[in-house]
This record gives structure tokens, sequence and C-alpha cells, in this order.
């Protein structure tokens, strides 16, 4: 390998990377609830924010757009306690619900701002290849600051506490690497471990670090897109990793 | 009498005249008092009702053209060629990709009134343009009849492929679509459009063959002065987002050296990546060029990498503030080129 692609590469990887830490853990604790499509209901959400955010006109400034994007991801998360403390029994549905509101909404809105809708796919098409170093510096701040909150006080955060960390993770990530990378990067790890109490983190982030690392080979050996090559070699990882664990 | 004294207000809420009675009435409050002042107001819209249905009559709607223009730059040429004799819709605005936008029922309504669709063609609008037209049931302005107008007729096609391959992503059969970026080619467009609505139109012949005559001194003085001052970007190296500027490059005498996006729209695999930073490193370019209504993130990132300039275009009328019609168009366009080269 030749350093050009490794120039690419890397970059790409330490985005996988910083999108696994936060989302190993997260991706356990929605698993064990039962709120597997909780992201895409806050990723839309979010992306619903930068919408309107077109609409009146505030789409120039970056950094506010980011801050409509988190504020609105965090009223997805109040929304997803709600639903969770009122119909915990129809939880999923009520989540789906919300996805499909939120996306429809977008839409409709979009109709009549086509600025607004290069936004919103902006920031739901997240592509790995294009993370430049300003985003990789301030996600790894993001991810620094909300692992701290999540060892610290994960006993005293409470459901809106948690959906908010998770709120603020998905925005960020999803920006950063798309919305199927962040599904499997929440799913496939905490999925093939679920049944091994012990060294489960361990098998997760091997999962989850052997999937990005060889998705992005493969990408480069037979030039495939980057995100999609990248969930195929995580769920294949993932496949090796629960085989191993048969094993010992 | 009373009936439209009282509805015309509203009905001509943001015509001129009624904001001077508007502001008349005020004044009136002021000095002598309501009713005076309401007398006053009912006087002058009466006055106003007499003369409105008249300057109806006069105004020859009925005598304009409708005009169905898909992309905003052929609307641009044809506001130029008709003047008051057309009524002018566009399809698409210089914010959406005119390969893929959502049929929506308002556009179906305003392909069903069109008496002349005036579109590129050769397949740029392939995904969405047969359908509207077919559900349109208007029979004037179908493919082949005279209400059809395609603009990549009248000029010679770039990049015609010899070979035919889907998998190519939005490779088109007869070359690439994408002619407005040329203003070379807006004038055999012109003289074939304005054919087209005399052929409609004949009444207005004089005035259409006036407004082309117009046109085409003008738009050559214009291309004079933009060759001009784009003399500095010949053989300048560029790096393009997608294949979307072949007829710039050829204009303007540009070095295409890579293409980031070799399918529009989908994310490029990391080897390719690869083979164009590599290829930068040969043949180090000056910038990278994309349209208004794509995604910065390509751009922004080889610009990163290879310490070059990302030039955003208008790509067409509206694609940025100062692109506010054709002339603005490459007014800008070649303002924006010039400023990369620094």
């Amino acid at each position: 390998m030749n350093t050009l692609e490794l120039d690419i590469l890397l970059p790409a990887f330490f985005a996988g990377l910083l999108v696994l830490t936060t989302h190993i853990p997260f991706g356990m604790r929605v698993l064990q609830r039962g709120v597997i499509f909780a992201d895409l209901a806050v990723a839309q959400i979010a992306g619903l924010g930068v919408v309107i955010a077109g609409l009146l006109d505030l789409a120039d400034q970056p950094l506010l757009v980011q801050l409509i994007a988190v504020t609105s991801a965090l009223c997805g998360a109040a929304l997803l306690t709600w639903i969770e403390r009122r119909a915990p029994e129809v939880k999923e549905a009520c989540i789906g619900l919300t996805f499909v509101l939120a996306a429809s909404l977008g839409i409709l809105l979009m109709s009549r701002d086509v600025h607004a809708g290069e936004h919103l796919k902006d920031l739901l098409v997240g592509q790995i290849l294009w993370v430049n170093d300003t985003q990789l510096i301030a996600t790894a701040l993001l991810t620094a600051i909300l692992l701290t909150v999540w060892n610290g006080f994960r006993r005293h955060l409470g459901n809106f506490g948690f959906y908010a960390l998770f709120a603020v993770a998905i925005t960020a990530s999803v920006q950063l690497v798309g919305i199927y990378l962040v599904f499997a990067s929440l799913i496939v790890p905490a999925l093939v471990t679920y049944r091994r109490a012990k060294r489960r983190y361990l098998f997760a982030f091997v999962t989850g670090i052997a999937g990005y690392a060889s998705g992005l080979l493969l990408s480069v050996w037979f030039d495939l897109p980057a995100g999609a090559a990248i969930v195929w070699a995580m769920v294949l990882s993932g496949g090796m990793v629960r085989f191993v664990k048969t094993r010992t | 009498m009373i009936f439209n004294s009282k509805i015309s207000p509203q009905r001509h809420r943001d015509t001129e005249k009624s904001k001077n009675q508007k502001i008349f009435a005020l004044n009136g409050i002021h000095r002598f008092g309501s009713g005076f002042s309401l007398c006053l107001c009912v006087s002058v819209v009466k006055r106003f009702c007499l003369v409105f249905p008249l300057l109806l009559l006069a105004n020859p709607a009925h005598a304009a053209l409708n005009v169905f223009a898909c992309e905003p730059e052929w609307a641009a040429l044809a506001q130029q060629l008709a003047g008051g004799q057309a009524t002018i819709y566009t399809a698409t605005t210089a914010l959406q990709d005119p390969h893929h936008i959502e049929a929506r029922p308002s556009l179906i309504a305003r392909a069903r009134r069109a008496d002349l669709v005036v579109c590129t063609g050769a397949e740029l609008e392939i995904a969405w343009l047969p359908v509207v037209l077919r559900e349109s049931g208007n029979t004037r302005v179908q493919p082949g009849g005279d209400g059809y107008f395609e603009a990549a007729s009248a000029v010679h096609m770039l990049e015609v492929p010899t070979r035919l391959d889907r998998g190519e992503g939005d490779v088109h059969a007869q070359g690439n679509p994408h002619i407005q970026t040329d203003p070379r080619n807006f004038l055999p467009v012109a003289d074939a459009l304005a054919t087209r609505l005399i052929q409609l139109n004949p009444a207005h012949a004089t005035e259409y063959r006036q407004r082309l005559a117009d046109f085409t001194q003008q738009w050559r003085a214009a291309i004079a002065k933009w060759e001009t001052q784009a003399a500095p970007l010949k053989g300048a190296a560029v790096v393009v987002q997608h294949k979307g500027f072949p007829y710039l490059s050829e204009w303007l005498g540009l070095k295409e050296v890579a293409t980031l996006e070799p399918k529009p729209g989908m994310e490029p695999g990391a080897a390719h990546l690869s083979q164009v930073l590599n290829t930068l490193q040969q043949h180090p370019a000056r910038m990278v060029l994309r349209a208004a209504y794509q995604d910065a993130r390509p751009s922004e990132w080889i610009a990163q990498r290879a310490h070059i300039t990302a030039v955003e275009l208008p790509y067409t009328v509206g694609g940025s503030d100062a692109a506010k019609d054709l002339y603005g168009l490459f007014d800008d366009t070649i303002a924006r080129l010039l400023k990369g080269l620094q």
C-alpha cells in the first residue's frame, strides 16, 4: 500500500474508531432496551431541525446549523423518553412512526425550499471518505466529553440522560460517516456479543475495528464505495467473532 | 358598483395604486377625520375599478405563449427572445440537480397548459420529463411536435460515447447534456428557439426577429468581453467534481486533469481517490470545480488534500446571487474562475 492510499484511509479509519468508541456502549444499551430504530428517528429529527433552519435563512452559519441540529435531536430524545415512559409495550411502533413522521415532514418542508433539502441530504448521508481534519478534531472532543459523562455519571443519568447523550452522539456521527455506518456500528458489535458475559467490550471492539479496517481495504483493492463495503465487512467480521466465541 | 368597491381593495392589495390609496387614506384620517377619508377612499377605488377591466383587456395576456422551461437558463433565454409575448414557468432551480427531480402535480398542471416546452434534451431530463409530458395529456408538447424544443439538438455535442454502457453511471447516448456552460452554444439555440416561437405565434414574427437580432448582437459582444477577461485561464489545469464542465473547458481552454466522482452522486472508492491524488502529484491543478447544486464535501476534501482552491460555479441562472440573468451567469462564472487562479 502506498502513502497516498494511507493518506486517504487513515482519516476515514480514525473517524470509524471515534464512532465506535461511543456507539458500542450505546448500542449495547439500545439493544437491551429494544429501541433499535431510535438512532434513525433521532437522526431524522436532527435533519428536520436543519431543514427548518434553512427555511428561516440561517443555513449559511455552520455553527448555528449544528446547534439547531443538536437542539432538535435533544427534543427527539425528550420525545423518546416520553414514549418509553408512557407506552413501553408499543415503543418500537411509536419510534418507527416518529421516524416516518419526521422524514415526511422534511420532504413536505423541502418542497418549498430546495436549499434546505440539500442541507438535509448533507446531514444524513455523510460519506466516510470525505472526512476532513476539522470534523475529526471536533468529533474527537465531543466523543471525549460524551465518554466522560457516560463513564462518570451513568448511574445517575436516568432515561432522558441516556437519550440526550445518544442524540448528541448520533447527530455528530451521522454527519461523519452516514446513517448506514451509524446503524451498523451501533447494532453489529452489540448483537454478535449479545450472549457473552466475559470480555464483551473487547469482542465488540474487535468486531467494529476489524469491520472498518477490512472494509476500507476492500474499498481500495476492489475500488468499492467505502461506506457500503464497511457495513458488509463488519457483519462478516462479526460472524467470525461469533464463531471464535462458540469454540472457546 | 358597491360590490366592486368592496372586493377590489383586497384583490389589488399589492398594486402600486392601492398602496398610494392607503397612504392617502391614512393622511386623510389625520387631517380631516375618518368620514372624509372613507369617502375619498371609496371614490378612488371606484375609479380604479372602472379603469382596471380596461387594463386587463389591453393586456395581451390571452395572446402570450405559455412556455414550460425545464432549466433556468432556457427560461432566461425564452424571456430574452419572447419578452412580454410569453408567460414562462421554470421546472427546476439552479440548486436542483436537473437529472433527478420529483414529479409534482404542479409540474404536470403546468405542462398541461404549455404551448411550448423548452428543455436541454440529450436525455438530461429523462428521469422525469417523459412522465410529466405523458401525464399532462397535452398533445402539442409531446416529443417530435411543434411545441417541444430541445436545445441540445441545435448545438455540437461533446463526449458522445462510442460505446453505450449504463454501468458507467449517468452517461448520455447523445453526448454530455450540460451545454449551458459555453455561452457560444446560446447563439444557435437562440436562433432555433426564435424560429420555433415564430412558428407557434406568427402574429408577432417581427418582434421575435427583432429581439433575436438584438440578443445575438449583445451576446456576441459579451462573449468577446468574457474571452478577453478569461485569457489568463487558458491552459489552467482543473479537477472537476463531476463530468459537468466539458463545454466550459473547451470554451476557455481549461485542462481537466481528473474527475472526482466518476459516477455522479455515488461515493467513489478509495482506489479511485488515490489515483486522483496520484495524478495531481504529477500534474498539479489550480482548482477544483463544482456546480452550485452539488454537495461541497468532495471538492473541499480534495482542496484540503491537494492544496488547491475549491470553486463553486453558479452553473445556471440563479446559481449564485450575481447570476441573476444570462449575462450575470457568465460574468460571475469568469469572476469566480479568475479568483480561483490566484
